[in-house]
């Protein structure tokens, strides 16, 4: 198929690395010239705007930072005149922003599909994305063959704007489950216990989650690395809080932990992965 | 002198009837005509029209975007008024938008003054409100016998954006104290203790405070008609929120007083006074279809 792919950050890179090799012809754009270099050395072709990414494509994918980046991107994608494109984007924003840029594109007769993913550097990297759906099924099953190149579990959750809101449910839930994990840390060795003991128990009862499992063994070791960022997981967060402000819709738990991913900002964690909050928390509890 | 006047709602109409009960010429611009109805005052077809007539403008309206229109839209003050005339901002809005249209309106010579308020309608009726003042120092000083009309503490808190930055630190703090008050009624009223004598007696120690005595009183009599209406402080908490993830400082208390007010929004009080937060901790008497 001939993809156009737009944004080669920590995720686009890998994920338009996966559509090269499985077979599909792709152009790319980015911000910066240099972050194409990577995908014109696999074989991919160089455009010099949006707009040239979409001439002529099947499909266009988005990857990039926040919704006036991915509104920008897409007005140049409408602006190539291609009645009939399917135009994807796979980043992070909000619901409301992405129905808004659905009915602007299909005003110009392109089909936008919103397409979150999670997973991470290292699902991007293996092909192994979730990947969550929101916008028709006919355009959603002509983006099926990219989605499964960079995806398992590909789920098409419902109109234009369910993806979107699928991703801040799960970020809702890895949000505060990070967070849960980092207390319970906290609480273990502030008793006296081997938090590495407390987690092997945990991990056989209900307490288990994968955040638990990966998580809990990066603060054993605390590798802080990213990961995921946790200025990126406050974004999210925000995504969420100001969903729920639109709606009048009372997250306590959410409103809590996403004042700790603002105060990690403010703490300089926010280049660290989402398990820095175990550091603000020790440090809160005088645990240094 | 001769003053503008936008925004006549419950806080806006008493301002400019004291204005003019003190002596000045009133003009007045509304997006609803009847606005005007029992205000005796030169109407204006727009904002620019009104803003080429008077010395100092006021607008006392709620969004940072209706602010924002009628200040620097198509037929905005800013086409209007002339060099050195005076735009007094008295609506709660967020402080970078304050700061943005006053350097739109200094390009054009135009003073600004954000100068929020508080003391709600009863304070804007008895011309008592406190006013916190964000601009030129020499500004507010022109302006002072006007806002004296309206206010009895009026304070240059600093350069412009900074009178909404001490608005947004009065909201915080008042709206988690009706917080604070409404879980210690509803506390009272679950342990089957007169709420009435509780406040009586909080009343004369350290947890006294305004917000107790009036919040706390309409609680008690379950008066839950507004004085100012629960969606406005909704909307300032969206605005405090937002800056402070903008400054990355954690605020945990007002998170959660936040999530209470959208409680209330979702529970169809949007309408009615900000003491309904003890409404949100009631249980209800049956379940709410979804």
């Amino acid at each position: 198929m001939k993809i156009g792919f737009i944004g080669l950050g920590i995720m686009g890179r890998p994920m338009a690395l996966n559509l090269l090799k499985g077979g599909h012809q792709v152009t790319v754009w980015a911000r910066r010239a240099e972050s194409m270099q990577p995908l014109l050395d696999a074989g991919a072709t160089g455009a010099a705007s949006p707009a040239e990414v979409a001439c002529g494509q099947e499909l266009v994918i988005s990857m990039v930072a926040d919704a006036p980046d991915v509104a920008e991107v897409m007005r140049g994608v409408a602006s190539a005149g291609m009645p009939g494109l399917v135009a994807v984007d796979m980043s992070t924003i909000a619901p409301a922003a992405a129905r808004r840029i659905g009915e602007d594109l299909a005003a110009a007769g392109v089909d936008f599909i919103d397409a979150p993913v999670s997973g991470g550097e290292v699902g991007a990297i293996a092909g192994t994305l979730s990947i969550m759906a929101g916008g028709s099924v006919a355009g959603f099953s002509r983006a099926q063959p990219a989605f499964e190149c960079m995806g398992k579990n590909i789920v098409h959750v419902g109109a234009s704007g369910a993806g979107q809101v699928t991703k801040a449910a799960n970020q809702i839930v890895t949000g505060m489950g990070v967070l849960a994990v980092a207390e319970a840390m906290a609480f273990a060795s502030k008793n006296g216990v081997d938090r590495s003991k407390v987690r092997e128990a945990l991990l056989g009862g209900f307490a288990y989650s994968k955040i638990l499992e990966n998580h809990g063994q990066r603060m054993l070791d605390r590798n802080f690395k990213p990961g995921f960022k946790s200025w990126m997981h406050e974004k999210d967060l925000n995504i969420v809080m100001q969903t729920a402000h639109e709606l009048g819709l009372c997250l306590p738990g959410s409103a809590a932990t996403a004042q700790m991913f603002n105060a990690m900002v403010g703490s300089g964690y926010g280049e660290e992965d989402s398990i820095a909050v175990l550091k603000l928390l020790e440090s809160l509890s005088g645990q240094q | 002198m001769k003053v503008g006047f936008i925004g006549l709602g419950v806080m806006g109409r008493p301002m400019a009837l004291h204005l003019q009960a003190a002596g000045h010429e009133l003009h007045a611009w509304a997006r609803r005509p009847q606005s005007f109805a029992g205000l005796p005052a030169i109407v204006h077809a727009t904002p620019a029209e009104l803003g080429a007539a008077c010395e100092v403008v006021f607008t006392v309206i709620t969004s940072s975007a209706d602010v924002e229109g009628v200040a620097l839209g198509e037929q905005g003050l800013i086409h209007g008024m002339a060099a050195g005339s005076v735009l007094v901002d008295c609506s709660t809005i967020a402080s970078d938008v304050a700061r943005r249209i006053a350097g739109r309106l200094a390009e054009k010579g135009i003073h600004m003054l954000d100068a929020p308020v508080s003391g709600g309608v009863q304070g804007a009726i008895d011309a008592t409100l406190a006013i916190m003042a964000g601009g030129d120092a020499a500004v507010l000083e022109r302006v002072r016998p006007l806002l004296d009309c309206l206010g009895k503490r009026i304070v240059h808190v600093g350069p412009n954006g900074a009178g909404q930055v001490a608005k947004a630190c009065n909201q915080m703090i008042m709206v988690a104290a009706i917080q604070a008050v409404a879980e210690a009624m509803r506390l009272a009223q679950a342990s089957g203790v007169d709420c009435a004598k509780v406040k009586q007696a909080l009343s004369g120690g350290s947890a006294a405070s305004k917000v107790l005595d009036v919040m706390g009183q309409r609680m008690v009599e379950r008066n839950f008609s507004a004085g100012i209406e629960a969606r406005l402080h909704h909307k300032d908490f969206g605005l405090v929120l937002e800056a402070a993830r903008k400054s990355a400082v954690p605020v945990p208390l007002t998170a959660s007083v936040a999530q209470q007010l959208n409680a209330l929004m979702a529970m169809g009080m949007g309408r009615d006074d900000t003491a309904s937060l003890l409404r949100v901790l009631e249980p209800e008497p049956e379940p709410r279809p979804h």
